[in-house]
């Protein structure tokens, strides 16, 4: 469904990104780990466009193009079909929940007010903020405000979930409640792709892990392959340091 | 206080008055309507980066934030006439306000619109809005907010000083203040009613600004 090759990316002379071949297929979730500087976040954030990448191929169903020669317009399709959450939610701080999940739905899909409404309430339902719509985002907890944000992107049903570590700047009661709701999107069928830090989490519920490590992919599993017959070296150790960390 | 300055006062109050109405509220206005226009569209075309425009309002804010107010306004009420261009004196103090005060105005805006975090505008684009969409709804109002209090503060400081344009002839109310206090030969007790009339109308502007403020924040009132 979604696929890159060779993607490269820098920032100046930092080559972040080498030659990275990456693919998604319908109701798939991976899992994306690897230590702090490792590209990951870069990858997420290449693939939608908010890093302009410096080469490489996407294709998203029977769309393909080298994607440094994407027009505006090509982009902004794309990415109509691309949910995103953010490490940091956020979340417009101008409008209410319901406002920031209606948004994508009237303002840039002019879908009609009732519907979006009726779709608004049942996004906030899953992610359990009904009670909390009409709050602004500084009044929410950072776990409320990513339950909102996530209610923002799949709102609009979007072929693929890229999330860059959306439990990141929670603390662990936050986080298991956003892992919540994860796994059952995930049970929903969603695809998903989550760069993220939690181990447990992309044991239970990704069905994929890629492990970066310096700009490349190491090793591309199944998770339970991932998890207990790790073939590189360089996995191995990764693995063994996230489970020391754990106790 | 002698009975004679006590009438003094009291006569000179409703026609100071009258001069702050009819002089100083509009020309207050009208200045600040003007700056505010073009300040934004200075402070736009900066953060869009519009190649030769972007320059232009650079070199603008230079100037007129470098030189001062009272030398800008001889320019534009006795110089002018010199090239052939005569203005009355009341347009030549709004010409001259609005420029000077735009300048300032526009680095607020520019520094408001630029302080709204970039993932705002990311989190725009991944729901799918266009630039224009992501401004209007998203980005201005966000700036707005952070440079009220500074646009208002700019609007409380102007209110004083369009006593400035008293030296271009314009009779507002500070020169009027001025002639009485010249008939009367009373320069102290005029000058502190007018001092008093301009701190009761900053103090109307500063109640206002405490409301506006409380309207602006995104908060629902919780319910307890």
């Amino acid at each position: 469904m979604l696929e890159v090759k060779n993607l490269r990316c820098s920032y100046g002379a930092n080559q972040v990104l080498k030659d990275i071949n990456f693919r998604v297929d319908k109701g798939e979730v991976i899992a994306i780990v690897g230590s702090s500087g490792s590209g990951k976040t870069t990858l997420l954030r290449s693939i939608s466009f908010l890093h302009k990448a410096d080469g490489g191929t996407i294709r998203f169903f029977d769309f393909e193009k080298d994607i440094t020669r994407l027009k505006g317009s090509e982009i902004r399709r794309l990415r109509m079909r691309l949910g995103y959450v953010f490490q940091n939610f956020n979340l417009f701080r101008n409008m209410t929940v319901r406002q920031n999940v209606m948004e994508g739905l009237v303002t840039a899909r002019h879908m009609d007010r009732a519907e979006a409404e009726k779709i608004t309430d049942a996004v906030l339902e899953k992610v359990d903020m009904l009670e909390r719509a009409d709050y602004y985002p500084d009044q929410l907890s950072g776990g409320q405000q990513q339950r909102a944000a996530i209610a923002r992107s799949i709102a609009f049903r979007p072929d693929v979930l890229l999330l860059d570590e959306p439990t990141s700047s929670l603390d662990p009661e936050l986080t298991r409640e956003v892992l919540n709701i994860l796994t059952q999107l995930a049970a929903d069928g969603i695809t998903m792709v989550v760069v993220t830090h939690e181990m447990g989490f992309a044991r239970n519920v990704a069905n994929r892990v890629i492990f970066m490590e310096g700009g490349v992919v190491v090793e591309d599993a199944p998770a339970a392959e991932f998890f207990n017959h790790p073939k590189q070296e360089a996995t191995k150790r990764f693995l063994r340091t996230v489970t020391d960390d754990c106790g | 206080m002698s009975e004679r300055l006590w009438e003094i006062l009291a006569s000179s109050l409703p026609n100071l008055l009258l001069y702050c109405v009819k002089v100083t509220i509009p020309l207050t206005a009208c200045i600040y309507a003007l700056s505010l226009v073009l300040a934004f569209l200075l402070a736009l075309v900066q953060v869009l980066n519009i190649r030769v425009l972007s320059g232009a309002a650079r070199i603008y804010v230079w100037i007129f934030r470098g030189t001062p107010l009272i030398v800008q306004m001889y320019i534009i009420f006795f110089g002018l006439p010199s090239v052939g261009i005569t203005l009355n004196a009341f347009p030549s103090a709004v010409i001259a306000f609005s420029l000077n005060y735009a300048a300032y105005m526009s680095e607020t805006i520019r520094a408001s619109i630029q302080a709204v975090p970039v993932g705002q505008t990311e989190a725009g684009y991944m729901i799918g809005l266009n630039y224009f969409q992501i401004m209007t709804r998203i980005v201005l109002p966000q700036a707005a907010k952070i440079a009220f209090p500074t646009l208002f503060g700019s609007l409380i400081g102007l209110t004083k000083d369009s006593s400035l344009a008293a030296s271009i002839t314009v009779v507002e109310m500070f020169k009027a203040a001025q002639q009485i206090a010249a008939r009367t030969f009373e320069p102290l007790a005029l000058y502190c009613e007018a001092a008093l009339i301009y701190l009761m109308l900053n103090t109307a502007l500063t109640l206002l600004q405490r409301y506006l403020e409380k309207r602006l924040s995104w908060k629902q009132p919780l319910t307890e």
